[in-house]
């Protein structure tokens, strides 16, 4: 546990050399993740928690999207390191975002994972499926490339059950309305001077490919990249090539 | 005891097999299958039947939900102005414009001093917490909707209450700089407040603030354990004792000339719970907030783990979200329902006898909600209710006197 502005934060760590931070998603990483083990042999990966997930604390009203992004500025300034890679994954490649508009002054690179964080498409046109107004199993064949990726909730413990709901219900204030989304967020990408490199799933069924290729072109230089055989989590369905995309980017 | 009855103005004339088929019955199932003809006789015959209801001296109650076929009436404030000015006698609670899914608390006070001025001082303020389709139908996050809840009722008293001129509000979840309503309501300070809750946490806020408070369904236990709640958190706070008037019980009722025919006729109220309850699991089970994440893994697994067992009692303890109530009352039978004291169906002196039983039982209570007409229930056989109903159960129940309570 690490604490940053008096809030406990859960903080995985694992490996040497260049320091990677992941802004994780929709639920905290596992350290058992072979995506995480992967990375590990690039350099020091720091996977923090959001307040409200896995096991770091949320304060009494901290409950808005800005509460997450000024604790991760916060959290960053407090690492040793002049400049890190940050990489988002989804929710997570909102708040890096964000983030990254307001100063890249200790961000050495960003990557972008299937990240929401702005609105593309007109305004009868929802970009990213809306998972808590959408039956579960709509939401789990928009998740996974293939479904056997999926959790499966039978074989998971009490305790893996309790912090998902956790999870979900911390989520949800962050990012009820506007729906996962900045609607300022698009105007500024352009601000973000960093060398950012977008990676997607090709079968994202949450937030579609093409929204991130629209995402990396707000971007200036920004590359852009589909991993097959991959829906929301492309880290976790196919991993190796994932990992293959981050390396190929930090080596450029 | 006084006594109040309502229609939600269900809409049951969907084909089952299509509500049978859809997930949900409530905010998804597209209004393409709701008649506006049909809509509009329903409508008709309910507010004749509020103003039966009126000419034979039984107060009223609008309530409200949202999108679906359990209830037309989604827009509360429209139908409470017009019952407020339709009637001319007796006294009309909205339970309520649906406040935590309201934008600004302060429109609302408005639009309920209107209806006091209206009813010229009839008019009663219910607040009820909402449902888990509704948080999707109205856009409004889940979470903090208890929240949001006693922040908009703190603002609408203050509104309704405040004649000095314009004040400012800049609460977590409400801001209105210039805070002043014309016109004032007619009652001072304002008119009665209601709340529906059954938990023991607000159920002792409601106690705390004195409103009066209304279970709806909830059966002897759970009514009396948030009756008691109520009473304990007063106590606790060094407040005066209650008297039964503070509590009312909503039960599905219906009085027909003989126990058979009010029985036959009454389970027709069953659809309310039958039918029109079915919600899928992202309004419920999985509705952010709608349960504690303890009470998660009896939530997502679908076969019990063998090592479940501390989460899944503690979601018995009264932890489980209000779809697992849902799930007890959707199966339920009409003589189960009599049991459980939802249902008090027969003929007249056996539903008082029904109203009484249940009265003792909880310890009390001082107004009788009476959900009325259900489901395929006719507006003849709803309109033979209410008559039998004020004419021989009601002068009974209105001997019974408000008596010290906790």
């Amino acid at each position: 546990m690490t604490t940053v502005h008096g809030i406990d934060m859960e903080v995985v760590r694992r490996g040497a050399g260049q320091p990677i931070v992941l802004l994780h998603g929709l639920q905290q990483i596992e350290p058992d993740a072979r995506f995480f083990g992967l990375l590990a042999r690039r350099g020091e990966v720091i996977a923090p928690s959001h307040p409200g997930f896995g096991a770091s604390a949320r304060p009494k009203d901290f409950e808005n999207v800005y509460d997450v992004v000024n604790l991760y500025a916060a959290f960053l300034d407090s690492l040793p390191f002049d400049k890190v890679t940050l990489v988002g994954f989804s929710f997570g490649g909102w708040l890096a975002s964000e983030l990254a508009v307001r100063s890249c002054h200790n961000i050495e690179r960003l990557v972008l994972v299937d990240t929401v964080g702005i609105k593309v498409s007109d305004r009868e046109t929802p970009d990213i499926l809306d998972v808590f107004n959408t039956h579960p199993d709509t939401v789990k064949r928009a998740m996974w490339h293939d479904q056997a990726n999926a959790p499966d909730f039978n074989a998971m413990s009490d305790e893996a059950l309790i912090k998902r709901h956790r999870n979900w219900e911390s989520l949800s204030l962050y990012a009820w309305h506007p729906y996962m989304h900045n609607p300022r967020l698009a105007y500024w990408l352009p601000r973000i001077g960093v060398p950012t490199q977008v990676i997607w799933g090709a079968s994202d069924g949450i937030v579609r490919p093409s929204y991130g290729r629209t995402f990396a072109g707000l971007i200036p230089g920004a590359g852009f990249s589909v991993i097959e055989n991959a829906g929301h989590h492309p880290e976790i369905e196919q991993p190796d090539a994932f990992a293959d995309h981050v390396a190929r980017f930090l080596n450029r | 005891m006084d006594a109040w009855w309502q229609c939600e103005i269900p809409y049951p004339f969907v084909d089952k097999k299509i509500t049978d088929a859809a997930d949900s019955v409530r905010a998804s199932l597209p209004n393409r299958l709701c008649d506006p003809r049909i809509a509009a006789t329903l409508f008709d015959e309910v507010l004749d039947e509020f103003a039966l209801c009126d000419d034979l001296g039984m107060n009223v109650v609008c309530i409200e939900h949202h999108a679906g076929i359990n209830s037309l009436i989604g827009a509360n404030p429209m139908v409470t102005s017009i019952l407020a000015r339709q009637t001319r006698n007796v006294r009309v609670l909205s339970l309520g414009t649906l406040i935590s899914l309201r934008p600004d608390p302060v429109r609302v006070a408005e639009e309920y001093a209107t209806a006091d001025i209206l009813a010229k001082g009839r008019f009663d303020i219910g607040f009820v917490k909402s449902g888990g389709t509704e948080m999707a139908s109205a856009n409004m996050q889940p979470v903090n909707n208890e929240e949001r809840f006693w922040e908009a009722i703190d603002l609408v008293r203050k509104t309704l209450t405040t004649h000095t001129g314009p004040f400012s509000w800049e609460g977590k979840h409400y801001s209105h700089r210039h805070v002043n309503i014309w016109p004032r309501p007619y009652q001072d300070p304002h008119p009665p407040m209601w709340a529906a809750t059954g938990d023991p946490k607000s159920a002792a806020e409601v106690g705390r603030r004195g409103m009066r408070h209304v279970l709806v369904l909830r059966g002897p236990e759970g009514t009396k354990r948030a009756y008691e709640a109520h009473r304990r958190a007063r106590a606790e706070a060094g407040l005066p004792k209650v008297t039964t008037d503070n509590f009312a019980y909503a039960a599905l009722v219906y009085v027909g000339d003989t126990d058979e025919e009010g029985i036959e006729v009454g389970s027709k109220l069953l659809w309310f719970l039958n039918t029109s309850l079915k919600s899928a699991p992202q309004y419920n089970t999985f509705l952010p907030g709608a349960a504690p994440p303890v009470a998660a893994p009896g939530l997502y697994r679908t076969q019990a783990a063998p090592e479940a067992g501390s989460a899944l009692k503690d979601a018995e303890k009264g932890v489980a979200p209000a779809s697992r109530n849902a799930e007890k009352l959707i199966s339920i039978t009409a003589s189960e329902a009599m049991k459980q004291g939802i249902l008090f169906a027969g003929g007249p002196d056996s539903v008082y006898r029904q109203i009484t039983e249940f009265y003792d039982k909880v310890g009390g209570f001082g107004h009788l909600v009476l959900v009325g007409r259900s489901g395929y229930m006719t507006h003849a056989e709803s309109r033979k209710s209410i008559r039998l109903f004020t004419k021989e159960v009601l002068p009974r129940l209105k001997a019974i006197m408000p008596v010290e309570v906790g």
